[in-house]
């Protein structure tokens, strides 16, 4: 088993590591997943009710320079790492201004992810850090519990608003009730509520748009001839959904395009999941192939 | 005593309080014909650290004369109390002007007063307490190694380690090459703490003398606090240090301001070589072998279903325990130190055997106390 | 649609309705005198006056005139009402509380009379709010008869004067102590602390000092955590007056200038904590 890839480019550097970040906001421990091609982060929380899953996956290609690894097997080229995000996070915070930053496994007391960042210093020679973060080696016969989560069955699928309000208003609704209610439909709103013995408060967002998802795919079934208006609703732990509006950095600067969709995935009427997208492209760098997308799904289930 | 200070020396005088501050509970003032000295000891002894502003520092300096028998007076106040004067260093540069500290042990009146904008002024009386002096025993002479940097340095190397981080250890790699690690404690479960190690070049340093192979681990939070001073004040910091177990000195130097710190190190030099990343066959920490570009160095065996016990955990380090009484039977000492609430984890560090120096040159310790190091001052 | 996200028409029968283009401007005077959840809202045509009390020895009273709304209609006499003031304000500022240049969140607040809930109806940037905030039966408020007349010292300060002052406070001094007086100290402030005591002394010719009015010497003492929470109306003011009467009584009255230049005040009357016999002093 072998890995080691190389970061040289800055804007590569931070786009990792605010990704890194919103990992590490949403789960204290979770499993990297190395393919040839890929990166996946995994977090799933085996809380039958309101637990909280995340399915990250990145391209290598487009965050670092070199790339190599070797997995148990030829038939089973992949890794699997069980690490505390935070290490990471960390070590990636004071490596921003990095010449070089080098990802490794070693063994060292134990196996470790080693981060190696080259800093430059007023000196002729660069600053060397290393960060040894522990990880522990999932065997083989574990994998199955971190499959691809299917894409589910959902009644409505809708862009989310611009995060500074919604996060706001989340907020305050924080301070008032424990649970909210997300309510949409395919004509492009969506509401925010709680309800209290001392107060309710209902948000509305409209034109907010309805992803265009390729009809052929069987699993919208649901979605398909639904009412244009009729509300889908789910009622979720609202710090759940504040740790998930809080954890993500919302800063647009380096990003081209960043979008949010929520859905609202029902089985009998009654909602059992929100799933919340993330996809976001970076600004098309030149030695990029293509655009560089980045897609969080993270799923809350409601209590029931 | 009696002195004034003025202009940004109010905000100097401010920042060392604070600096101060991130080792005791107490500070103690003495007036002495060189200058004003504020110190302070933390609870467990093994962090003592000294400002001592020359008399050229003030607008005013006046020592007054001493009271009875030669014996100069000195006390210590509640450090709370005394932050609480200096508090918000951007508001005393923008609002005061001047300040002025009056001692007189007679009328049992220790003031500081404010001058601020507007004509306002800020009077505090406070409460002090009558004490020995407050001596730690160090010299830097005594020590084998120094290594002097520009504050920056230091503190953009010490970004590193989280904020949490109580000790980090300090080797001399080879080449002149010097390395920080934040030092894992006697690990219950291996494998769970994240090893973060920086290695800075020695033309970095303005100055490095030190014996390859030689390391310390000392508290952080302390050595932060005078760092912040340091950069602060743009001023270069020197650490002087030797075996493992006796103190290391951190010194600043400056005109008008003379500062040390002194840090008990942990004694036990076994533990530094069972430290996870020195665990290669050299004896020396071997800088930068994680950045080598070689293929093989990135190539290990693991098997998955191999790692799934556990290494057998490596036997914990341990320290000699050592609580030296206190220096003198002095009843007000010793209640003091039972008083002190459950140190903190500092037990494994040597504490600083400060005693209250009564006479200059007498018996000051106790035989049986082992000296650490001399104290080389002769004004000591 | 089951709720109406539309603000009712006037016409409706509400014993008042209030229209603000930026909630802010209602949010920032209410944070001034929140210390504690519950308060009592009093209107008149003249304008809203929300009350908050402690411990039978404090109340703060935030007023809002009418002329700082740009519609306010009050169909009765007077109305009032009690509400929960940490609710009230985490729906005034549901779309965040710092509000970037150019964009504001306009208000409409109805409210249909005794048992009805306060209607709030938020707008910003085409996204809506709706609030229903259930109401309580209003309390008897305290009287501190604190007139003018009897007030025996005065003084006006630029509020940057004090904020430092406040925001220091040794709050291991049980009380604040003020003394006013036509000479020397002229206008101190004490504390007597586990730390010891200290003094803030200004000079009745300091360029804070906009009026002073000082007959006769006065020393009161008031309970330091009583007098804490009026920081908050001092850091939004602009000018500060202190008044004291026969009795000792404490007014604090705050002049805070809103972004659009409106004026608004909020005020603070404090009992003495106790008589200070010269000994003390």
């Amino acid at each position: 088993m072998r890995f080691r890839a190389k970061i040289v480019d800055l804007a590569c550097l931070n786009h990792f590591s605010r990704v890194v970040n919103t990992v590490a906001r949403l789960a204290k421990t979770c499993t990297l997943r190395l393919t040839a091609d890929k990166l996946y982060f995994i977090l799933s929380d085996k809380v039958a009710n309101g637990g909280v899953s995340v399915w990250c996956e990145l391209c290598q290609g487009n965050f670092f320079d070199e790339f190599q690894m070797e997995g148990v097997a030829a038939e089973h080229n992949e890794i699997y790492l069980e690490l505390v995000p935070e290490n990471l996070s960390r070590a990636l915070k004071t490596a921003q201004n990095a010449k070089t930053v080098k990802i490794k496994l070693t063994n060292k007391h134990c196996p470790c992810l080693t981060v190696a960042v080259e800093l430059p210093s007023l000196s002729s020679s660069s600053r060397i850090v290393t960060h040894d973060i522990p990880v522990g080696v999932i065997p083989r016969r574990l994998w199955n519990d971190f499959r691809e989560p299917g894409v589910p069955d959902f009644d409505v699928s809708i862009y989310l608003p611009v995060l500074k309000t919604m996060k706001s208003v989340v907020e305050r609704m924080k301070n008032l009730s424990n649970c909210i209610v997300i309510e949409a439909n395919l004509s492009g709103e969506m509401n925010l509520k709680i309800e209290t013995d001392l107060v309710s408060v209902t948000t509305h967002f409209k034109d907010l748009g309805n992803p265009p998802w390729a009809s052929d795919d069987e699993c919208q079934s649901s979605a398909q001839g639904r009412d244009l208006e009729s509300m889908a609703e789910a009622r979720i732990d609202i710090k759940k959904l504040l740790q998930l509006l809080a954890g993500q950095q919302v800063n647009p600067t380096k990003a081209l395009c960043n979008s949010w969709t929520a859905q609202l995935c029902c089985m009998n009427v009654k909602c059992f999941a929100v799933q919340i997208i993330y996809r976001t492209c970076l600004e098309p760098l030149s030695r990029m192939k293509g655009a560089s997308q980045v897609v969080v799904y993270v799923t809350i289930r409601t209590g029931v | 005593m009696r002195c004034v200070i003025t202009g940004g020396n109010v905000k100097v005088l401010g920042k060392a309080v604070h600096s101060l501050s991130r080792i005791g509970d107490e500070l103690y003032l003495e007036p002495t014909e060189n200058g004003l000295s504020l110190r302070a000891v933390n609870s467990s002894r093994s962090a003592f650290a000294s400002f001592l502003f020359v008399p050229l520092f003030f607008q005013l300096y006046e020592r007054g004369s001493p009271p009875r028998a030669g014996q100069h007076f000195r006390c210590k106040v509640l450090m709370k109390s005394f932050l609480s004067i200096f508090r918000s260093l951007p508001s005393l540069e923008k609002t005061v002007g001047k300040c002025l500290i009056l001692l007189k042990p007679q009328a049992s009146r220790l003031v500081v007063q404010l001058h601020c904008k507007y004509g306002v002024t800020k009077t505090h009386n406070l409460a002090f307490q009558e004490c020995e002096r407050l001596q730690a025993v160090f010299s830097t002479r005594q020590c084998a190694n120094s290594l002097c940097a520009p504050a920056r340095v230091l503190a953009e190397a010490v970004v590193h380690f989280p904020a949490t981080l109580s000790e980090v250890t300090l080797s001399a790699g080879p080449g002149g090459k010097i390395s920080l690690r934040n030092y894992v404690e006697d690990e219950k479960e291996p494998g769970r703490t994240m090893v973060t190690e920086l290695w800075l070049a020695e033309d970095e340093f303005q100055e490095v003398a030190v014996a390859p192979g030689t390391c310390i681990t000392f508290c952080l939070k302390e050595f932060r606090g005078l760092l912040t001073f340091a950069e602060a004040s743009n001023l270069p910091l020197t650490i002087h240090y030797d075996a493992p177990g006796r103190p290391a000195v951190f010194t600043l130097d400056d005109p008008l301001l003379e500062v040390h710190l002194v840090l008990a190190t942990l004694s036990d030099p076994e533990s530094i070589s069972q430290s996870p990343t020195a665990n290669g066959a050299s004896e020396l920490p071997t800088p930068a072998d994680d950045f080598a570009d070689d293929l093989e160095s990135y190539m290990i065996a693991m098997e998955t279903s191999a790692y799934e016990g556990g290494s057998g955990a490596p036997p914990s380090p341990t320290f000699p325990l050592r609580t030296p009484g206190p220096a003198h039977s002095e009843p007000e000492e010793e209640e003091e130190e039972e008083a002190v609430p459950g140190t903190p984890p500092h037990k494994k560090f040597r504490s600083l055997f400060f005693g209250s120096v009564l006479t200059p040159g007498g018996p000051c310790l106790a035989p049986t106390q082992e000296v650490l190091a001399e104290d080389s001052d002769g004004e000591y | 649609m089951p709720l109406s996200t539309q603000p009712p028409a006037s016409g409706e029968r509400y014993v008042l309705t209030a229209s603000l283009d930026n909630a802010r401007h209602l949010s920032s005077l209410l944070r001034a005198v929140h210390f504690q959840d519950h308060a009592t809202c009093f209107a008149t045509a003249n304008g809203i006056k929300v009350t908050v009390e402690d411990a039978k020895c404090l109340q703060a009273n935030a007023f809002i005139q009418a002329e700082i709304f740009q519609e306010f209609a009050v169909q009765e006499e007077s109305v009032m009402f009690r509400i929960n003031l940490a609710v009230l304000l985490d729906c005034l500022t549901i779309f965040g509380s710092s509000s970037l240049p150019g964009t504001s969140t306009a208000l409409r607040m109805c409210y249909r009379g005794y048992g009805y809930p306060l209607m709030l109806f938020l707008e910003e940037g085409g996204v809506v709010t709706v609030c229903k905030i259930n109401t309580q039966e209003p309390e008897e408020l305290l009287d501190f008869d604190f007139c003018s007349t009897n007030v025996v010292n005065k003084i006006i300060l630029q509020s940057e004067g004090l904020r430092e002052a406040f925001a220091e406070l040794d709050m291991t001094s049980e009380v604040l102590q003020i003394t006013m007086s036509p000479n020397k100290p002229y206008f101190r402030l004490s504390t007597f602390g586990n730390a010891g005591s200290a003094h803030l002394d200004y000079p009745r010719d300091s360029d804070l000092m906009e009026a002073f009015h000082c007959n006769q010497t006065q020393t009161n003492r008031y309970k330091i955590s009583l007098l804490k929470p009026s920081t908050k109306a001092l850091a939004l003011s602009c000018k500060v007056s202190i008044r004291t009467d026969t009795r000792g009584f404490l007014s604090l009255q705050y002049m805070i200038r809103n972004e659009d230049g409106q004026i608004c005040f909020v005020e603070y009357y404090c009992c003495p904590d106790e008589d200070v016999t010269e000994a003390d002093l």
